[in-house]
């Protein structure tokens, strides 16, 4: 039986080539090149033959300049920030031959406001990555979800296929525009705060960077949490009454027509066992595209968070606590973020493997 | 929502820049202390601004 064929010709009925497309160059855009070995063509071939889908050579190569090129970005911004810090220091061994104190209180407040400058113009680098990231990963569930639904209820899950596709395209859009609208802005809010802090003599705002800060992580968590459980528990119920359904048609068929009755199951059984494969295909194209859309973003995030944090214990020694305790925050603020992106790739992946589990009989 | 809450942070990030500046040019007094005190209440208000905003549309 030519059954490559068969799995060829219904991949292309159901997945039309725009929507691959789309994710495609979206997902190359935010990776830089990283995600254009995986797609669904290569990952059927793979499939059929039996390959090995990932070329460790080329993702390591491509994994190697990425990191390096980074690193070497973001070395600039420490050093940079590391040469006022020496800068203030000086200041205050100085201020004792100014006079007055005030003259020396002012070009400390003008050096910090240097260093609070460059910090929030790298924050908001960092920040426009998770956003760019987030909205990637949630294009692509908006046009993988239908998709993969569609080849869910042709394996015979009608229950599981129609309960299961308003609540998950509507988690996933609701996840999206609270992400956007509320956690991340949230976010950048704890991060302005905790650099304020290093203005002052006296910490005004520094309970309120960390309270934002924790609750945008804990909401996220929460959310995942509680979405993750609501979709697995659903998938679990009507994927049972859905494998009843599919039985009793099997065994009918084989036992009540009679002659042909057999060979017309065997026929249906290969055909949900045809569809089952593809939805496979395509949930692994998704879960690929998925974990390289955050691994990518994640990484530039760590190595900003890592340089922040090595700058502020350089920096240590040479000026004010208030500075490399900011610096400090300022790393760990990147660091939520990136455990913001985190939880959010984890909810979409746990639900492309929901799908990518339920039916097939 | 967002466009609320980044003003909100604006506002705090302002107002503080604004009294450290003040709190520098003060002249050294006896009153000192106080002004200082009264810096931190407003700040406070600040910082409470959007508590209050809620609880008087309630």
């Amino acid at each position: 039986m030519d059954y490559e064929k068969i799995l060829k010709e219904q991949m292309e009925n159901v997945v039309k080539p725009g929507q691959e497309d789309i994710i495609s160059d979206e997902a190359s855009r935010i990776t830089e090149g990283l995600t254009d070995g995986f797609t669904l063509d290569k990952i059927l071939e793979a499939t059929l033959d039996g390959k090995s889908i990932f070329n460790s050579q080329e993702l390591i190569d491509g994994f190697k300049s990425l990191v390096i090129y980074e690193v070497r970005s973001a070395m600039v911004l420490g050093v940079e920030i590391l040469i006022i810090c020496i800068v203030t220091g000086l200041l205050k061994n100085l201020s004792s031959s100014f006079g007055k104190k005030s003259v020396s209180d002012i070009s400390m407040l003008v050096c910090t406001m240097i260093i609070i400058g460059i910090s929030i113009n790298s924050f908001r680098l960092a920040y426009d990555i998770a956003i760019d990231s987030v909205t990637t990963m949630v294009n692509t569930m908006e046009i993988l979800t239908p998709v993969l639904l569609g080849i869910l209820i042709s394996t015979g899950s009608i229950a599981s296929g129609t309960i299961m596709s308003p609540v998950m395209i509507g988690t996933v859009t609701g996840t999206g525009i609270i992400l956007k609208k509320i956690i991340l802005p949230a976010m950048f809010a704890a991060c302005v705060l905790a650099l304020i802090n290093c203005l002052t003599e006296k910490d005004y705002v520094n309970k309120l960077s960390k309270l934002l800060r924790n609750a945008a992580v804990g909401v996220t968590g929460l959310l995942m949490a509680l979405l993750s459980g609501i979709i697995s528990v659903q998938g679990l119920i009507t994927d049972a009454s859905d494998g009843l359904l599919i039985n009793t048609a099997k065994y009918s068929l084989s036992t009540f027509i009679p002659i042909v009755g057999g060979f017309t199951a065997d026929t249906a059984e290969l055909f949900i066992k045809c569809m089952s494969t593809i939805k496979n295909i395509v949930g692994v194209f998704g879960i690929i595209t998925l974990i390289l859309v955050i691994l990518v973003p994640l990484i530039k995030l760590l190595i900003i968070a890592v340089i922040y944090k090595i700058t502020a214990a350089a920096a240590e020694p040479i000026c004010e606590s208030k500075i490399s305790d900011s610096l400090n925050d300022m790393g760990s603020c990147i660091v939520s973020l990136g455990a913001v992106m985190f939880f959010t790739s984890l909810l979409f992946i746990i639900f492309i493997g929901v799908i990518v589990g339920m039916g097939g009989g | 929502m967002t466009e609320n809450l980044l003003t909100w942070v604006k506002d705090i990030f302002l107002i503080i820049i604004s009294l450290s500046f003040f709190q520098i040019l003060l002249p050294d007094s006896s009153l000192e202390k106080y002004i200082k005190f009264i810096f931190s209440l407003v700040i406070l208000d600040v910082i409470l601004e959007p508590v209050i905003r809620i609880v008087t549309k309630a």
